[in-house]
């Protein structure tokens, strides 16, 4: 009798936590989003879905959403397609690996926004470090304006996030390749297996895991990124960076409509918790069969 | 023992609340945004000044950053616990005069009391015909011009009109050397307002007289085609779009861009950053009919409708608003006179940059006191961003009139 409540109970503080700094916020947020709210946050009467009807006629809500899909699965999948390399590089044991593994962390430490403003100063046109760098190794010969238009704006704010995601995304993976025993390696190197063979049939496979845990975080933590984007263009010029987060932000802070707000951060809720659990459920089928 | 002293101190808490609460009767509280490190000591002056000039009642301010300044305002009126007085920014008065938290100031002023302001820095907080503010800060912009690339370039004398402008512009860029004869801002906050210098010049408001955007004006079809023009031929700065007013600042102050046009505290800026930089502040220039616009900035004091010491509070504002107190304010924070007798002040008249400033107060717009204005801001900047990265300034303009029409609509 005892047994079959514990469990319960001991959960108990931890949804409670959970109901504090998720479910009141969620339903606060579901209040704000379907009702008239004026300037001051105090909510009128029920408006009949108004706002997520403005949302789906507004052409920046959906270029935003569209951008935010190629935000995620291009810095997602560049920082993938880049950590696996570097972790199995830095988990061979060679000279000065503590201070290659120090160096690879190193973007972690610092904080997301003082990255950016850094960058933002780096790319700026006239005075920005990047364009004197390329000038000075003759690969240009005049400034470009990396943050005037989209066209190179976005793709630098992709490569910046990037490389702020690697750092993360090598630990998981160092902590994976450690799992996997010396001797699988050496089996296969007696049997005549080449390194490529070695990489799909031990490591990939034994590093699969780690790698579905790593999609599923940094999908999560990609998408609602906010200070990149912000700090190096607001989502200008004229809306054309703009994700889900920054178009939020405006519409909240800038313009005043906390409805439409918060209608923006409950779709962004719903795309998230759909694809978790979408993606949580493949990858256990997968793993089970 | 130990029961004894929380009885002790529980006694002691309770006693100064007790305490507390009669000092409210005579307390008036304001809410005051920190324009800089002098703020908050000149409000410690003036509480030292005023109690001692008015025993009996006592002043408690609240310095606000200004970031979180309308954060703190809406949670303490949602609350029910604002402050009798507080600065807010002027174009956030209609929320609080829609919401019904502003009282009139009219019944308290006096004609001689009005007679202290210059026309165009009170008229913004007059609503319905009603005074709901006074205006505590004011600034305006101006054109900056680097005298050292203008003799080098053999030009004499700002220019006075747009076209006079180009031409100047013209020879500045043919100097070489990494220099920009017009910096335009493409990029946050004030983005739009840098386009209505040009606008106004070729005499188009920000509304019609009909209350819609004047977006769609010839005036405005100039003005644009006036900036991309200058884009086009290469007069202005590359990477308009990426410029903030910060970054076109820093180029000025670099000596790389021959003219700007921006507020007062760039001489400021310019006289830590840059001493040896030749420079001068001249008119906006005016377009074609003469016609020519700045923009103006003020900051409110309002009084609440639910303060208990409005008397109390009016003295204070009356005390706020004399040439003495204003001087000591404006002069610190470096903001233009609001109060007439300060204004003919030597300081402000000796002061070249400053008079420039002044002279063009005539002509100052301020940003329309409605609702959604925001909204019709950032619209009017997406369309010059639009433009300035080459877009089609007519369908751009004809987008964008139509976006802020809708919203004013409402």
């Amino acid at each position: 009798m005892q047994n079959r409540f514990l469990p319960y109970l001991l959960t108990l503080p931890s949804l409670f936590l959970a109901a504090v700094v998720i479910f009141w916020p969620v339903w606060d947020l579901i209040q704000i989003s379907t009702h008239e709210v004026n300037r001051f946050g105090q909510l009128r009467e029920f408006n009949d879905f108004a706002n997520f009807a403005a949302l789906t006629a507004d052409p920046d809500f959906m270029a935003a959403l569209w951008r935010t899909g190629q935000w995620t699965l291009m810095v997602v999948g560049g920082a993938l397609l880049l950590s696996i390399p570097v972790a199995m590089i830095l988990n061979t044991d060679f000279y000065g690996r503590g201070i290659a593994r120090v160096i690879i962390m190193l973007p972690w430490a610092v904080s997301l926004t003082m990255t950016a403003v850094v960058w933002r100063w780096a790319l700026s046109g006239e005075s920005g470090m990047l364009n004197s760098a390329l000038i000075g190794l003759g690969l240009i010969d005049h400034n470009i304006q990396w943050l005037a238009s989209a066209e190179t704006a976005f793709p630098m704010q992709v490569l910046i996030g990037i490389l702020v995601t690697v750092p993360f995304t090598t630990t998981i993976f160092l902590g994976g390749l450690s799992s996997i025993p010396d001797d699988l390696y050496e089996a296969a190197a007696l049997e005549g297996a080449t390194p490529l063979q070695q990489f799909r049939e031990i490591t990939f496979p034994l590093l699969k895991p780690f790698i579905n845990i790593a999609i599923v975080l940094n999908t999560i933590y990609v998408f609602n990124s906010f200070p990149i984007i912000w700090v190096m263009t607001q989502g200008g010029p004229a809306n054309s960076t703009d994700i889900l987060v920054t178009h939020l932000y405006k519409l909240a802070f800038r313009i005043g409509k906390l409805g439409e707000a918060s209608a923006v951060s409950l779709v962004m809720f719903a795309i998230l918790l759909v694809f978790t659990m979408i993606y949580v459920r493949l990858a256990m089928r997968e793993q089970r069969a | 023992m130990s029961f004894a002293k929380w009885t002790a101190g529980l006694m002691a808490g309770m006693s100064m609340l007790a305490i507390a609460a009669q000092a409210d009767a005579g307390e008036v509280r304001v809410t005051v945004a920190e324009y800089s490190a002098k703020t908050a000591p000149y409000f410690a002056d003036v509480k030292k000044e005023f109690e001692a000039a008015n025993p009996g009642i006592s002043v408690k301010f609240e310095v606000v950053p200004w970031d979180v300044l309308l954060q703190k305002l809406t949670t303490d009126i949602t609350a029910g616990t604002n402050a009798d007085l507080s600065i807010i920014g002027t174009r956030w008065l209609i929320d609080f005069v829609q919401q019904d938290v502003a009282e009139p100031l009219d019944s308290y002023i006096k004609p001689d009391f009005k007679d202290r302001f210059i026309d165009t820095f009170l008229s913004p907080s007059i609503m319905d015909g009603k005074t709901y503010g006074l205006p505590i800060a004011a600034s305006a912009r101006a054109m900056y011009y680097n005298k050292e690339l203008f003799e080098k370039a053999g030009i004499a004398n700002p220019p006075a009109t747009w076209t006079e402008l180009q031409e100047d512009a013209r020879k500045i860029k043919a100097l070489g050397s990494g220099t920009f004869g017009f910096g335009l801002q493409g990029k946050e906050i004030e983005t739009d307002v840098y386009y209505y210098y040009a606008m106004w010049s070729y005499g188009t408001e920000i509304l019609n007289k009909d209350g819609t955007s004047g977006l769609s004006t010839p005036g405005a079809l100039e003005a644009a085609k006036l900036y991309k023009s200058m884009i086009d031929e290469g007069l202005t700065e590359p990477g308009v779009t990426s410029n903030s007013r910060e970054d076109v600042q820093n180029l000025f102050k670099q000596g790389k861009v021959g003219m700007m046009i921006t507020a007062p505290f760039l001489s400021n800026q310019i006289k830590e950053e840059a001493p040896n930089l030749k420079y001068g502040v001249a008119a906006i220039p005016a377009g074609p009919t003469g016609a020519r616009g700045t923009y103006g900035v003020t900051d409110s004091i309002i009084m609440f409708k639910n303060s208990k010491n409005k008397d109390e509070a009016w003295k204070l504002l009356d005390f706020l608003f004399t040439t003495e107190q204003r001087a000591k304010f404006t002069q610190g924070e470096g903001f233009l006179p609001v109060n007439k007798e300060e204004a003919k002040m030597d300081y402000y008249v000796n002061n070249a940059d400053l008079a420039a400033f002044t002279a063009l107060l005539p002509d100052a717009r301020f940003a329309p006191v409605i609702p959604g204005w925001e909204e019709v801001a950032q619209i009017t900047s997406d369309a010059m961003q639009k433009i300035y990265l080459g877009g089609d300034p007519e369908a751009g303009l004809k987008d964008a009139a139509a976006k802020a029409n809708a919203v004013l609509k409402k």
